[in-house]
């Protein structure tokens, strides 16, 4: 079992050893950071892939470390490999791996580029800490750290006022989640006396409905699930390579992984409130993804709609499996949530990293031109390209037999079981999915190229096509675990046990419900969006409902009115207080920082001289012994 | 023959000199110094290699000594009860040990670049560090109060050392004045206890009031004693001027600014923590006694302190006055142990010894790169002067950003765990109140010390801020230093050895 832990260590800390590397040498030289980078995406990806094929049989492995040890209190180090993380570091590892060479490519003309892939390790060595981490504690730690190194990958086009911005709206509105996730924490903590994923995994009875939702609070952040949405779009600002791995496949999905992992922890009633998030939260973003023209825009809004799936599977899913599921027969009821949820976390980050690369793609051949109306015929140019964003339209629009249909299928399911007005939502979620989804390839892709830059592109190199071909294949074959052997034997046996089939009769329903939701849905976007067309028709044709759309609901703007004259009238009146006492008075006269009104008074005896000094010595002392007589009354 | 040894046996029994080898060895070193100096007057890099070289020597045989468990353990009283080696003294000493090594080579890096006498600096570092380790273990007011005089009147010379700077000599003029008023407060509060417990008017007067096991057991019999009382409060303002804590702190921006930088990393860290030691020694022996009266002072004395201390650095611009501020918050966080200790947490000790060894790490990581970034003026470090260290010289900018984020306590750091290892002995202690409050005066101090480190990131536009500050290239031997003080403070965060068990 030595073998195991020291293989887990050497996953989470090679990334580590090459961000030192890049930040030690490769500061002035990009190409060495790259090339540095993309070493150790490949040896996290060899080796997690030897680890879950070779050297990991399935079973909960679990090793800790104090860390700090103080009496009562206890951090530990250590890892927690299940089926749940397993699943979990395949994903982060291969997937990570091609979007690091995809930004060998991308990145090549970057004048920054060793910060770009110094920030890539860093995320990478966050990320697999997050699913490895044994305990709340250390994993909150690593998911502060991947809020920081997504932070600074959102901002790295610093030169534009939108992605410094962009970057601290990440940032800040992720510490509002994260505010109550430690609370969560610390609550739980305090009711168990331990924060060990293991641990708690068996002795969980005492859980309530407010730690599980103060847990969920992190989610709410991480996976920018509603009302904390509002950063994902504009985190876009990012290079894409960045908007794929992070804001797409791993980092946004680690909300889910968290879910995932402390599923035991959630109550019918939070499980309830969990669902209703996710459905609205997937509702609203496919909603909005309509009025979108930049292509990045459009996929980010629908990463936010599939992330909703995967909140509102994980709701329903573990309320179905609690209630109803004992005795619908094969693995686990109670973690069909999970099962669904994780399922569509894995084919998710194959299509959508493939969306994202490809888009990446098709921004890098147009010369940085991200508006789809100034595109146009690009599957004519870009036949590669063209053809894998093709495969990962039908994955995402849920098309039968594509890994897209299996996940969500599995999750309309589970709904209907458990929440039939949820589950009416879901689906026509998906019927949007697929019609926003047609929109973009329809428009981007076919018909005639509508700016110079579209006439003139032509297809990228292979460090770009190759990661979009392999996720290409996954976005196709990722649903067939039961069948082939996609995955490692270990994570197969889970996603069997763990993802909820309808049974003989319900699949018939669920496949031609798919069929028509996928199909419908691609062809309403036909209808409506003329791949001709030079113009938005939904604009043009049904302004009330493209204004609607447009308008994203106005969260932007509440908060924004919030922030203007709520918050920062308060930051100014403290502003204010600060000048005047701290700034002020405080740094001659530093007595009068604490005591304002006498400050002033202190400031003209206060002038620096040594007298004064010993005099201000002298006053401490009768204080002092005011203070530990009670004024003198015990003394005399 | 045999008349002789037992002569000797019996000398032995109650002086023993061999005991106190680290600290002559120490002070003998300091006058070879000067004769070294006297001798060969070009000898400036060999002044610095005698010194670190034997102050090197007796920290590993120190530090040997402790791990092979050769030091005697015994509870017995040395000199006549003038000293009583324990555990904890000796864990001092070895501190006191180790960051005298780091000032001397400061030290160098400060008088390198100026026109001052050499040898003269690391004489009075290695006394004062002599007379400290000695502090550490008397037990005796009589041998305290000279003890602390060899040190105090020592820093008086340290802190007026650069003699062509007025802000040194100033400090230096403020630094006697401040100190030779609580001395002679110390003294005077060290009269009257010797006076109430001789008293023959008492319960059970002690024969010898000056020895703190003698004067505790009056003090236990007889709380309420009104001499007693202000004799252990004068005390007690003497050492709370040592180590800043509010009200006590008027004189620490200014000295700590006025002083030359290595001599302010010396207050910072050797006094304030000889000041802590001494606090924890007398008020978890002798003064145990006067616990109903002592606890809430110091409990206010611990609250003003940390607000005092993290406020009045937000508004500082000059470098070493923050240093000096937080400092002074810092002694209010330590001053948390010391109260958990009061209340009877059995580990509060290991908890302020494992901050001592943090804040000491990071504190000369911090000090480390300020000798190299300070103009020629020393006392003149502003914020500005830091301005595109990260990408000039991203190997100090590195070392600064450890240090910082460790006294910040940021995790996984070395300074996040001695800080959690203090709010932990406050909870145990009951003090729930005050954990919050420490909590709030971290979240502020990072305010400063990152506004600190926003300035090393910040890369300067030429045409706002002018040509970047020039920087001195650190030396291979400063490198290695820094680079181990940085990595001590990581791996101290990860592993702690049985430091705090």
């Amino acid at each position: 079992m030595n073998d195991l832990s020291s293989l887990l260590s050497l996953i989470l800390l090679t990334p580590l050893v090459g961000a030192g590397l890049i930040w030690l040498l490769g500061n002035k030289r990009g190409n060495l950071a790259a090339g540095i980078s993309v070493l150790v995406a490949g040896v996290i990806m060899v080796a997690s892939l030897f680890l879950l094929y070779a050297q990991w049989g399935g079973e909960p492995y679990h090793v800790a470390m104090p860390w700090l040890e103080l009496q009562p209190f206890r951090l530990d180090l250590g890892f927690y490999l299940n089926g749940v993380s397993a699943l979990m570091l395949f994903v982060v590892s291969f997937v990570g791996f091609w979007i690091h060479l995809f930004s060998l490519g991308y990145m090549a003309d970057d004048s920054r580029k060793a910060r770009f892939f110094g920030g890539l390790s860093i995320f990478m060595f966050s990320m697999l800490g997050i699913v490895l981490a044994e305990n709340l504690f250390m994993l909150f730690i690593f998911w502060e750290l991947v809020g920081f190194s997504s932070y600074i990958l959102i901002g790295h086009y610093l030169k534009t006022q939108e992605a410094a911005s962009a970057s601290q709206k990440a940032f800040i509105v992720n510490r509002v989640g994260d505010f109550g996730f430690l609370l969560g924490i610390i609550l739980t903590f305090w009711t168990f006396g331990t924060t060990s994923l293991p641990e708690l995994a068996q002795h969980h009875s005492g859980a309530t409905t407010a730690m599980a939702l103060l847990l969920f609070c992190g989610v709410l952040g991480k996976s920018a699930q509603m009302p904390l949405h509002v950063w994902l779009p504009d985190a876009m600002a990012g290079p894409t390579p960045i908007s794929a791995l992070i804001h797409a496949a791993t980092m946004v999905a680690a909300g889910v992984f968290l879910l995932a992992r402390t599923y035991f922890l959630f109550d019918e009633t939070a499980l309830t409130v969990v669902g209703w998030v996710g459905t609205i939260t997937a509702l609203c973003a496919a909603i909005w993804a309509f009025a979108q023209n930049d292509i990045k825009k459009v996929l980010a809004y629908s990463t936010l709609s599939q992330l909703g799936y995967m909140v509102a599977a994980f709701g329903f899913g573990t309320l179905y499996g609690l209630t109803q599921g004992e005795g619908h027969g094969h693995g686990h009821a109670v973690w069909y949530g999970l099962g669904a949820a994780m399922f569509h976390l894995t084919t998710h980050a194959f299509f959508k990293a493939l969306l994202f690369l490809g888009s990446g793609s098709v921004i890098h051949a147009c010369h940085h031109e991200q508006d789809i109306w100034k595109m146009g015929g690009l599957f004519k140019k870009m036949p590669l390209t063209g053809l894998t964003f093709l495969i990962g339209t039908l994955a995402l629009s849920g098309i039968p037999f594509l890994a897209g249909f299996f996940s969500k299928d599995a999750i309309l399911f589970v709904t209907k079981e458990a929440c039939f007005p949820a589950f009416i939502i879901l689906t026509g979620t998906a019927v949007m999915t697929a019609t926003y989804m047609g929109r973009l390839f329809y428009i981007a892709f076919l018909g005639k190229p509508r700016s110079e830059h579209a006439e003139h592109a032509h297809e990228s190199p292979w460090t770009m096509v190759l990661p979009l071909v392999v996720l290409a294949v996954f976005s196709i074959a990722g649903g067939y675990f039961a069948q082939l052997p996609i995955y490692p034997a270990a994570v197969n046996e889970f996603l069997g046990q763990a993802v909820p089939h309808p049974s003989e009769d319900a699949e018939m329903t669920m496949l031609i419900i798919s069929l028509i939701a996928s199909l419908g849905g691609l062809a309403l976007a036909f209808v409506i969006w003329n791949p001709k067309s030079e113009r938005d028709a939904l604009a043009a044709k049904a302004r009330p409902i493209w204004a609607l759309s447009r308008s994203k609901f106005c969260f932007d703007e509440v908060y924004m009115f919030y922030v203007n004259q709520i918050q920062a009238r308060v930051a100014g009146i403290l502003d204010t207080l600060d000048s005047l006492i701290i700034s002020g008075v405080g740094t001659r006269v530093v007595p009068g920082g604490i005591f304002g009104g006498l400050g002033m008074f202190f400031r003209r005896l206060h002038t620096g001289n040594a007298t004064a000094y010993v005099w201000w010595f002298f006053g401490g002392v009768i204080l002092f012994f005011a203070v530990a007589t009670r004024g003198f009354t015990s003394l005399f | 023959m045999d008349a002789q040894l037992q002569i000797l046996s019996e000398f032995s029994s109650s002086h023993h000199w061999m005991w106190l080898w680290p600290e002559i060895v120490l002070a003998a070193l300091a006058l070879a110094l000067l004769a070294v100096e006297l001798l060969l007057p070009k000898s400036d890099r060999w002044l610095l290699r005698i010194s670190l070289g034997a102050q090197v020597a007796v920290f590993a045989a120190l530090i040997a000594g402790l791990v092979g468990g050769t030091l005697p353990t015994s509870d017995v009283a040395l000199f006549a009860g003038a000293i009583q080696p324990t555990l904890s003294g000796h864990l001092m000493r070895i501190f006191f040990v180790g960051c005298s090594i780091l000032v001397c080579f400061l030290g160098y890096l400060y008088l390198e670049r100026r026109p001052l006498a050499r040898a003269e600096y690391y004489h009075l570092v290695m006394i004062v560090t002599a007379a400290m380790m000695l502090l550490a273990q008397i037990t005796h007011f009589v041998a305290f109060f000279v003890a602390l005089e060899t040190v105090t009147i020592g820093f008086y010379i340290l802190v007026a050392y650069g003699r062509n700077s007025s802000y040194s000599l100033e400090a230096g003029l403020k630094y006697m004045i401040m100190g030779g008023f609580s001395s002679g407060l110390l003294l005077f509060g060290i009269v009257l206890l010797y006076g109430a417990a001789g008293s023959p008017t008492l319960i059970g007067p002690a024969g010898d009031p000056f020895q703190f096991g003698q004067l505790g057991a009056v003090i236990a019999e007889n709380p309420g004693n009104p001499l007693i009382v202000i004799g252990a409060l004068l005390v007690i303002v003497g050492i709370c001027f040592k180590i800043g804590s509010f009200p006590f702190q008027y004189w620490i921006p200014d000295v700590y600014q006025g002083a030359p930088t290595p001599t302010t990393a010396f207050l910072a860290v050797s006094s304030k923590s000889m000041g802590f030691y001494l606090l924890y020694v007398l008020l978890t022996g002798p003064f145990l006694g006067l616990q109903s009266i002592l606890v809430p002072v110091i409990g206010i004395m611990t609250y003003c302190t940390i607000a005092f201390g993290n406020i009045a650095a937000l508004g500082q611009n000059n470098v070493k006055r923050v240093i000096g501020m937080s400092g002074v918050a810092h002694a209010g966080i330590l001053l948390v142990g010391i109260l958990a200790a009061m209340r009877g947490v059995d580990w509060a000790f290991q908890a302020i010894f494992f901050y001592l060894i943090t804040y000491a790490l990071a504190s000369f990581a911090v000090f480390g790169v300020m000798c190299h970034v300070a103009p020629d003026e020393d006392a003149n470090q502003e914020r500005e002067h830091y301005f595109g260290l990260m990408q000039n010289h991203p190997f100090l900018g590195g070392v600064l950003a450890v240090g910082l984020g460790s006294l910040a306590g940021i995790p996984p750091l070395a300074g996040f765990v001695a800080k959690a290892a203090i709010i932990v002995a406050a909870f145990q202690a009951k003090l729930y109140l005050l954990v919050a409050f420490v909590l709030v005066g971290v979240v502020v101090s990072i305010f400063y010390y990152f506004g600190w480190l926003r300035a090393a990131v910040t890369n300067p536009h030429p045409e706002i801020q002018g040509e970047p500050h020039p920087v001195v290239a650190p030396s291979v031997g400063s490198r290695a230093l820094l680079a181990v003080l940085a990595l001590a403070s990581v791996v101290l965060g990860l592993y702690q050895g049985g430091l705090l068990s």
